[in-house]
């Protein structure tokens, strides 16, 4: 039985070794990684700009936080952004000149903004028994950065793509094919297990999925933080690794057209994953989030890449209900299809 | 040459799931259309915490004043919403006649300021109003406001899930193609279409109508759906919606020609989509619309059409010289190289 797996084994690595499996996996990381490391690690919002034109007694002369303009005309130019503020202080009053961002909030407090650099004679008096006691905002995560956290939010995304639509996919694009070539049916007449077949697979796929994780992680988060989320990630990269590669086998097996099948479904993993990311990552409210499935096994993963959340006992027992009901599904699947082609 | 057409139309006529896959942009749209009470432009506003009853009722009112106020009964609940990296949450304490804020410390710079100058804010207001409040009342009598209103523009974010759409509408000619060449390939018939007696001109119209026109049929009631474009918008939406879906049908015959096999295929599409559509959302969200390097990436496809798009969408003046010459160089340049690969590939 052992002998008959590793064998099996072998020839599945073999297969996916001469379909460029790992090759397009690599390409994948290198893709992933440097939109990471070029693009997103750096993003950032920084607070709106003020402009100044004129030089009236109440502005400070020189202060980074502002930008001095040589004419108003420039200075009505560079504030039509619905984001910009502009001081107008060339003549005898001073006029704050923006656009509205179309949200009052926003537009109360970038007003306020623009105002806290004016100095009157009176305020300043009044206010410097308070400006001891101005203090710094107190930092909850001392060691975190905008970069650090930016690196971990993206790659928690395309590590979740990737398994979500592609991990998906790999496995089922290689059933096809060897449901193509005739390999159930000689499979049918051979004497072997049907468990180890489907355990070949997935074992291959699994761990090609976590040494996927753990590069993606390690390049993209830098080893330090890697290290520390690592063991948490790897254990919801298995769980949606499994979930997903047996989805996929079930779905190669019993749907007939596969190759408009795979089309369908990329395009579906965008629109199933847009909501997911967008009230994971963002603070969208939707209420029926919580019962889409993929939502959950996101929030986790995010979880784990953050270290925060600590998952119940509820959703371990639900993954390994679905990933048990999963393996019966793909094991009747197969013997049906083997009954048919035999 | 119309045979060849009709034998593929026949072909996919029995296939529901490539019917479906044109079919799903649109579903989309319409999911995006009926989206009830979904507010996206308070994502953008700024979030305050703070905890029952402790702010003077006058702070508090200002709070709310310039962001979102959640309140919390305890400091824990507090902290741990300040915490979670989904949102830039700013705690806001009472500190004397002050207040203090408290952060995560990994937030936007934007949220990280506007914490630092919190209590200097709190304390201009304690004694002059803003003139953004009560012009009356304001201790800087010398002090003026002038804010233009903004345009009439739509929520900024659902038009951009909108445009997302429809570049995905676009895109499934690509995919369309893409598959088809694969599949022939895979099945041999791409040798029988090597001795046929059609020019490469017709082989290639061939090939990449069916998707083209598909992805045009999608986008266009994808387009009637999220923009219900007004007779004058009608010219240029269309000739984006031509040439964009021209451009993604011919990539997917690029990606056919160069892929052996599904796989392979597969991962070129999803590069292929990622490379073109993420592109363009950031530079549309970080680069301001008057620099010169968002007119330098107009040079990049996808962006031109997901600029356009979005002009569209926020009812902004239209620049059809800006996006629809880029693309029109595109697809001429592009057809000619693939006739010249495909040449070169038979005299090989």
């Amino acid at each position: 039985m052992t002998h008959h797996f590793f064998l099996l084994l072998r020839k599945d690595l073999r297969l996916m070794l001469a379909g460029k499996f790992f090759l397009l996996a690599l390409g994948s990381l290198l893709f992933y990684s440097l939109y990471i490391n070029l693009f997103y690690a750096k993003t950032d919002q920084d607070i709106y700009p003020v402009y100044v034109y004129g030089t009236h007694h109440t502005l400070p002369k020189n202060m980074d936080a502002i930008h001095f303009t040589n004419s108003l005309e420039e200075l009505n130019d560079k504030c039509m952004d619905g984001y910009s503020v502009g001081i107008d202080a060339s003549g005898e009053n001073i006029n704050i000149v923006m656009k509205s961002s179309d949200i009052n909030t926003i537009d109360a407090l970038r007003v306020q903004y623009a105002e806290s650099f004016l100095q009157y004679p009176g305020r300043i008096d009044e206010a410097d028994k308070f400006l001891s006691n101005f203090r710094e905002p107190e930092k909850l995560i001392k060691n975190n950065s905008l970069e650090l956290k930016n690196r971990r939010e993206i790659t928690c995304e395309f590590l979740f793509f990737e398994l979500a639509a592609v991990g998906f996919l790999g496995l089922a694009s290689l059933m096809f094919k060897e449901k193509e070539m005739g390999v159930i049916r000689v499979y049918g007449i051979l004497p072997g297990n049907v468990w180890a077949f489907i355990f070949s697979k997935l074992t291959l796929f699994v761990v090609s999925d976590l040494v996927f994780c753990i590069l993606l992680t390690l390049i993209n988060v830098g080893w330090k933080p890697c290290i520390a989320v690592l063991p948490a990630v790897l254990v919801q990269t298995g769980i949606l690794s499994m979930i997903m590669s047996l989805a996929g086998l079930l779905c190669s097996v019993c749907v007939s057209d596969f190759r408009q099948f795979s089309l369908l479904y990329l395009v579906l993993a965008i629109f199933v994953t847009t909501p997911v990311f967008l009230v994971g990552q963002t603070s969208v409210k939707l209420d029926w989030m919580l019962y889409h499935p993929m939502y959950h096994l996101f929030m986790q993963m995010k979880g784990a890449y953050f270290s925060s959340v600590t998952s119940g006992f509820v959703y371990y027992a639900v993954c390994t209900a679905a990933i048990i009901v999963l393996l019966c599904a793909v094991y009747r699947a197969m013997q049906r299809e083997m009954a048919k082609e035999g | 040459m119309m045979t060849g057409f009709w034998y593929q139309i026949k072909n996919i006529r029995r296939d529901k799931l490539c019917i479906l896959t044109f079919l799903l942009p649109v579903i989309a749209g319409l999911g995006l259309h009926l989206l009830p009470g979904m507010n996206l432009t308070a994502l953008s506003e700024p979030l305050f915490g703070v905890i029952c009853e402790e702010l003077p009722s006058g702070t508090e009112t200002w709070l709310r004043g310039i962001g979102k106020v959640t309140v919390y009964k305890t400091e824990n609940e507090m902290r741990q919403d300040i915490l979670e990296p989904s949102t830039q949450m700013i705690g806001v304490r009472k500190d004397g006649q002050n207040i203090r804020t408290i952060i995560s410390g990994d937030e936007l710079s934007l949220n990280r300021k506007i914490a630092g100058l919190l209590p200097k804010l709190e304390q201009n207001r304690q004694f002059t109003n803003s003139i953004y409040d009560d012009t009356q009342s304001s201790a800087n009598p010398d002090l003026t406001l002038s804010i233009l209103p903004a345009e009439d523009n739509r929520d900024t974010l659902l038009s951009l899930l909108a445009a997302i759409t429809m570049v995905t509408a676009m895109f499934m000619g690509c995919t369309f193609n893409a598959m088809s060449l694969i599949k022939e390939k895979e099945d041999g018939i791409n040798f029988i279409n090597e001795i046929l007696p059609i020019t490469q001109h017709q082989y290639l119209l061939q090939k990449i109508l069916l998707g083209f026109l598909g992805g045009i049929l999608s986008a266009t009631i994808t387009a009637w759906i999220c923009i219900k474009p007004q007779v004058s918008q009608m010219p240029f939406l269309l000739l984006l919606i031509l040439l964009s879906t021209f451009l993604a049908a011919l990539t997917g015959l690029f990606i056919g020609h160069f892929s052996r096999e599904l796989m392979a295929g597969i991962v070129m599409i999803k590069a292929v989509m990622i490379l073109f559509i993420a592109p363009p959302i950031l530079f549309y969200l970080t680069l301001p619309a008057d620099s010169s390097l968002y007119t330098l990436t107009c040079l990049l496809p996808s962006s031109a059409a997901f600029y356009g798009l979005m002009d569209l969408l926020t009812a902004q003046a239209l620049h059809p010289l800006r996006y629809i010459f880029p693309l029109v160089c595109h697809c001429a340049a592009w057809s000619l190289v693939f006739v010249f690969i495909k040449r070169k590939k038979l005299s090989a």
